[in-house]
């Protein structure tokens, strides 16, 4: 299953790790392969700062997809398209859904219901998803939503099965289940843990992982973001150590870091099946571009 | 005022409230605080959210007791907190602490049992905008005005937004506006209102099914009673906010796009909520290591393997992008004092060795916190030994 084939791709990880950063580098790369792609975030509902807008030079993002280059788009999942869509869905046509619509009462209580909120996202994404252009293919081909911190990555993945289990039935429950289905599908869709080579990331994206397999989201793999490359072989390496505890110098951290990012992937592997993809340590301020490479070649043979 | 050092702060104040975007810090930073408060001689709590387990563990305390936890002496003494100093911490499961307002707040025991057991408050509440930040400044308030403790730390939970927890009452209020909620629960009124009971019910039943919409009926019903009471608190807490005895603290981490964020929402809360910054805290800094010489400066011994000059050749590129990343840092530090002014501050704290335990963390950063430089290299110093 290679990375392009599939539909939808869900980016998560901890604050911190540069889960925005490879998101952005993850769909300037599949719209380079000629996919048309869109990428997407949470909007939240307070407005205002958007990290992957400025990562792919927006200040600001709207529920309608900004055209960014020839196959790249960007746009924020907006609860209040989700709501409209589905109470267009499951209402009959006529004067209810005329009046539901221009009803400010029943847009509060959407707003305000627990969960709701929630819901109107996945019903945003599934509108995106079922998109079609005039000659019957996906408007969009692949993509990729920035999801947010760890807690609401799972409410929003888990969030299918806690409303079929509050609402077994009805116009609502097919539609949540048309969507579970999509996103439960592992020639679909696929969970991206974003982490770093480091002892407390590592341990979290073990418990993220867990999560996500109970809400049965199929895992893509791990990213295992900032990796760095170590250039010494042994003989140097031992020569360097026995030097540097002598003279503290620049460079040492970097040493240091080397030897923690390997026994944290070798936690990983031990700690997980999925697959891992290494991704290069960037000392420049924007390391969009060199991800965006390595990322562009990895599509190509990534299962 | 000029700007106060981490202890004149920390001895004038009632309470810390810690805010900042998430994967920042925020919780540790919260802890080394109280820790450092606690060394002073203060009797000190600490709250947060949703904690990690690690830091349960390092504290010696469970996670989501019903009250605060106060330390046991051998973990105070490992620690280095001494007579008259104390530390408790509460580390709050926003479903328990919920659980706990409806029993205190609702009317009747029979009406606690109705709503505790209603299918979407069991499912949803923990998922309620604002509910985790509403239950924070719940927690807070019932320590204002109780002299138990000096000082109160209090970790804001993660959030995208990382001034949200300072509008939770607005946000929450959604639910207290009568208006709308008295139009799912039915009743008298007049046309209009009827009319719009009966549209939003047709909607609702067509959407969700006959129960639940009756469920979602009695759950608002019942839970905006709840926070109605709740609201006054939420009130006053918003004029104590205001007041001397609190400073806020906006916690980030040393890169670029979470210090323009930090700045963002300095401004925001500052134009729409009339409350201003204590000051900022970079977190994770490696501002120290720029002063160390670079590798190939060093004189090497007569002695040295071959192997040793290759190696050096290696590092150098590494070194030098070591060197850039502590600049940055700095750099991002004086953009932070900038910012901050003649009144604020901006406190540095050092990156601690990966592999730290939790205790050692905390101990660190208390120890960096009370250091004047407060940029000075951690514990063990930047060598590979």
């Amino acid at each position: 299953m290679r990375f392009l084939d599939r539909r939808i791709h869900l980016i998560t990880g901890k604050g911190g790790v540069g889960r925005t950063t490879v998101t952005a580098a993850l769909a300037r790369a599949a719209a380079r392969h000629g996919r048309r792609t869109l990428a997407l975030e949470i909007g939240d509902p307070d407005g205002g700062y958007s990290p992957l807008g400025r990562l792919l030079g927006r200040e600001t993002l709207s529920e309608t997809p900004a055209r960014l280059s020839q196959h790249l788009s960007v746009a924020h999942l907006w609860a209040p398209v989700g709501h409209e869509g589905f109470l267009r869905s499951v209402l009959p046509g006529g004067p209810l859904i005329k009046s539901a619509l221009k009803s400010r009462a029943l847009r509060k209580f959407l707003d305000a219901a627990p969960s709701f909120h929630e819901m109107g996202v996945f019903f945003h994404l599934l509108l995106l998803l079922e998109a079609t252009r005039e000659d019957g293919q996906p408007e969009h081909e692949v993509i990729l939503i920035d999801m947010p911190a760890t807690g609401h990555t799972l409410a929003l993945t888990g969030l299918p099965d806690l409303l079929l289990g509050l609402i077994p039935r009805g116009p609502v429950a097919k539609a949540l289940r048309r969507g579970q289905a999509f996103m439960n599908n592992p020639a679909q869709a696929a969970a991206w843990v974003v982490t770093l080579p480091e002892q407390l990331p590592v341990t979290e994206s073990l418990e993220l992982l867990d999560g996500l397999a109970r809400t049965q989201v199929p895992i893509g793999g791990v990213l295992l973001n900032r990796y760095p490359d170590d250039p010494f072989d042994p003989e140097e390496r031992a020569a360097l150590d026995a030097f540097m505890a002598q003279h503290p110098a620049q460079g040492g951290l970097a040493l240091k870091r080397i030897d923690q990012a390997q026994g944290a992937a070798d936690r990983l592997r031990a700690g997980t099946d999925a697959l891992i993809v290494s991704l290069p340590e960037v000392w420049v301020d924007d390391p969009g571009p060199v991800l965006e490479a390595q990322l562009h070649a990895a599509m190509r043979r990534t299962p | 005022m000029s700007a106060p050092s981490p202890a004149q702060l920390l001895d004038a104040r009632k309470v810390i409230v810690c805010c900042g975007a998430g994967g920042v810090g925020k919780t540790t930073v919260s802890a080394s605080l109280a820790l450092a408060a606690a060394r002073r001689g203060k009797r000190v709590l600490v709250v947060t959210i949703d904690p990690s387990k690690r830091l349960a563990e390092a504290l010696g305390v469970d996670r989501n007791p019903p009250e605060p936890v106060a330390l046991a002496a051998d973990r105070l003494a490992k620690l280095g907190v001494q007579a008259p100093g104390s530390l408790s911490a509460w580390m709050l499961d926003p479903q328990l602490v919920s659980d706990t307002v409806v029993r205190e707040r609702s009317r009747t025991p029979d009406e606690a049992e109705r709503l505790l057991t209603n299918p979407i408050y069991r499912n949803v509440s923990a998922m309620i905008a604002g509910m985790q930040e509403y239950t924070a400044v719940e927690a807070l308030h019932a320590f204002v005005g109780d002299d138990q403790y000096d000082l109160v730390v209090l970790d804001t939970p993660p959030s995208r937004n990382a001034l949200r927890f300072l509008d939770a009452p607005d946000r929450v209020g959604a639910f207290l506006d009568r208006r709308i909620f008295n139009l799912f629960v039915p009743g008298e009124g007049g046309v209009i209102r009827r009319v719009a009971s009966r549209l939003i019910e047709k909607v609702l039943d067509t959407t969700f099914g006959e129960d639940t919409r009756r469920d979602l009926q009695v759950f608002f019903e019942l839970f905006s009673q709840i926070l109605g009471h709740l609201n006054k608190n939420q009130h006053d807490m918003r004029a104590f906010f205001q007041s001397e005895a609190v400073s806020f603290l906006l916690v980030t981490s040393p890169a670029r796009e979470a210090v323009t964020e930090a700045f963002f929402f300095e401004k925001k809360t500052r134009e729409e909520l009339g409350l201003h910054l204590g000051g900022y805290v970079l977190n994770r800094s490696l501002a120290w290591a720029a002063d160390l010489p670079m590798p190939d400066t060093l004189r090497r011994p007569v002695d040295a393997p071959a192997a040793l000059g290759r190696a050096l050749g290696r590092l150098a590129p590494l070194a030098q992008a070591e060197a850039q990343l502590a600049r940055t840092h700095a750099d991002l530090a004086s953009e932070l004092r900038n910012r901050a002014g003649d009144h604020g501050f901006a406190w540095v704290l050092p990156r601690l060795p990966d592999g730290a335990g939790a205790l050692e963390a905390l101990i660190g950063l208390a120890d960096a916190l009370m250091t004047d430089g407060l940029a000075a290299s951690p514990a063990g110093g930047p060598t590979t030994a």
